[in-house]
């Protein structure tokens, strides 16, 4: 607790530094992130919003690292997810009770689609998880921006994204005049099964044996490809469904920017919260926080926003190091 | 036979900046280290680069300044790697962010705009061209130093079995150190050329991803340095091909997936046998 403070507290003191260097005034610039992110109703909203579309890759990050998985392809994932959603979304007029869940599902099932490629080629080549979501980030991109702004153009887009969705279509929103929708709750829910599953199941007990000891669970009779493969299919559903409930709740419609990068932050976000879905819930309000704040920051204290991609970069670093410091302070090397 | 010429120019301007990040990778991986922080080393040498020839008015001060940047972006994921124990592959997403939020950031700083800088004094079309046969050289370099130097045998060795070296009196840690900050100078040395040699600033983005089709050069190539330079000239090719198929309607987006599907298609092992060295990304630790 206290090194996760002093980390905190040195990278509160290197965005100072930064925003010096820009010639800002610190105070000015941390007032002016938290009034953007927190200030008001409509800001705390805003911030909530972040936190959802942050959790939703989080948890599916968090998921495959706990089988032993790199997923570094949820922002991938996630847009396929909205780009299944926003296709027929865009063209589905239903009434709500039967065209969320259908949208929801189509995001979820593009996901798992997406990561199952690299599923696929870890559990029947052994080719690198790590290589197939980097390169299925980018492949997603581009089929998604060829797709609409291409053959599957709506009427009515204009940018490259589809159409509005209809009204029906739209996560019912919690708070009248926000973007907050349904898409918090059920992120929130997501995280409570996915402890659950974690701690209780037999299913989470094989995950994370594989993850963390594949002999010892080859030998207790644990099929490891195809633990492999079901974890990556599910952590890719998970992120699709994110990218679902921005297209839903959010933009209601499919933009190819609607992402600012959430599945890679989501990295960061998974590791502040020790991969425990609990923790990460805390995590991803944190970033939110950051990822709301930061614009109020660049206009009122003329902090540029890129100092927040700067500072999850480090927090990804100083984190990830954090595991070793702590055991080397407990543990004397015996030489 | 002018469009030929044109075409082949065009494929070894586009190669130049995958062959520079390709052998950074080459050598990352043979060493032991699976560096998915390329792109952010492009970025950080194409800014360094632009914002030294912009404070000193010389270019030549631009290119070695980003090629040490690079190598020291290269050498935090070693020390991140070999003395701190972080994983590498989420070192290196780490190490994307904060290059590219860097970047961005100091963009802002230094030419206080957003988006681009102003244009700088550039290397020239004469300096593009060096860079474009540098690239070749390095690779030349690269193949005779892997392959019939000690040094080129404590990689690879590092690379495959870090135990047998650690027995021969070698740290492979240090064995990987070095590595990572030789593939940070060469991919900062790509990102040079992106902005002082193709052109004349830097732009947010400019890299363009270039950092993972290297990773995918490296694959196709299979892990040497010829390999993956003919990876990324035939890489090269498909981007100036787009050139010339822009008014054919065949999608632009096809021909920029092609090199990451060939790279998923070599994973497979479906062009033979593409093994990855067998501790790259695996820690070393005693």
């Amino acid at each position: 607790m206290i090194r996760a403070l002093g980390i905190a507290g040195a990278l509160v003191a290197i965005a100072a530094g930064a925003m010096l260097l820009a010639g800002a005034n610190p105070i000015m610039g941390f007032y002016a992130l938290f009034e953007g992110a927190l200030g008001g109703k409509s800001q705390i909203a805003e911030t909530l919003v972040q936190t959802t579309s942050l959790l939703f890759p989080s948890l599916a990050v968090a998921f495959a690292f706990r089988a032993g998985l790199f997923n570094i392809g949820a922002e991938g994932q996630l847009i396929i997810g909205g780009l299944l959603a926003g296709l027929i979304g865009a063209r589905l007029d239903a009434p709500g009770f039967i065209a969320i869940p259908i949208l929801l599902i189509a995001g979820a099932a593009g996901g798992a689609l997406w990561s199952s490629i690299a599923g696929l080629l870890r559990a029947r080549f052994g080719g690198s998880e790590v290589i197939a979501t980097l390169m299925l980030n980018i492949v997603a991109a581009l089929l998604a921006n060829y797709l609409v702004v291409g053959p599957l153009h709506s009427p009515g887009a204009a940018g490259p994204e589809t159409a509005e969705l209809p009204h029906g279509s739209w996560l019912p929103t919690l708070l009248p005049g926000t973007r907050l929708s349904l898409a918090l709750p059920i992120a929130l829910v997501l995280a409570l099964v996915l402890r659950y599953l974690f701690d209780r199941t037999v299913f989470g007990y094989e995950l994370r044996a594989a993850g963390s000891a594949p002999e010892a669970a080859r030998r207790a009779g644990i099929n490891l490809a195809k633990t492999a493969f079901i974890a990556m299919a599910l952590s890719g559903a998970m992120a699709g469904l994110g990218g679902a409930t921005i297209v839903t709740g959010v933009l209601h419609r499919f933009n190819v920017s609607l992402s600012p990068g959430y599945g890679f932050i989501a990295i960061a976000v998974a590791l502040v919260g020790d991969l425990d879905p609990l923790k990460i819930i805390i995590a991803s309000f944190a970033f939110g926080i950051l990822q709301s704040g930061a614009l109020t920051m660049q206009a009122l204290a003329q902090v540029p926003k890129d100092v927040v991609s700067f500072v999850e970069g480090l927090a990804i670093l100083a984190l990830a190091a954090r595991r070793f410091v702590a055991e080397r302070l407990r543990v004397q090397p015996a030489e | 036979m002018s469009g030929l010429q044109d075409f082949v120019m065009l494929t070894l301007v586009k190669a130049a900046p995958l062959i520079f990040a390709a052998l950074a990778g080459v050598i990352c991986e043979r060493a032991g280290i699976l560096n998915i922080a390329l792109e952010g080393q492009l970025t950080v040498g194409a800014f360094t680069a632009v914002a030294v020839s912009f404070a000193t008015g010389s270019p030549l001060l631009g290119l070695l300044a980003g090629v040490l940047a690079g190598a020291l972006v290269g050498m935090l994921l070693g020390v991140a790697a070999t003395r701190f124990g972080v994983d590498q592959i989420v070192a290196g997403t780490g190490i994307n962010l904060l290059a590219v939020g860097g970047a961005a950031f100091g963009l802002t700083v230094v030419f206080g705009q957003p988006g681009a800088s102003s244009e700088v004094p550039a290397l020239g079309s004469t300096g593009e061209n060096v860079l474009i046969a540098f690239a070749f050289v390095a690779a030349l370099l690269l193949h005779v130093a892997l392959y019939k130097t000690p040094w080129g045998l404590r990689t690879r060795a590092s690379g495959e079995n870090p135990r047998a070296v650690r027995s021969a009196g070698v740290d492979p840690r240090t064995v990987r150190l070095i590595a990572t900050a030789l593939g940070g100078a060469l991919a900062g040395l790509g990102g040079v050329y992106l902005s002082l040699g193709e052109l004349d600033l830097y732009s947010d983005g400019m890299t363009a991803g270039r950092g993972f089709i290297a990773l995918a050069a490296v694959i196709f190539g299979r892990w040497t340095p010829f390999g993956a330079t003919g990876a990324a000239l035939g890489f090269g090719a498909l981007a100036a091909l787009q050139f010339v198929l822009q008014r054919t309607g065949v999608p632009s987006e096809l021909m920029q997936a092609l090199p990451y599907l060939a790279a998923l298609a070599a994973l497979t092992g479906i062009a033979g046998r593409a093994r990855a060295p067998q501790s790259d990304g695996v820690p070393y630790t005693e």
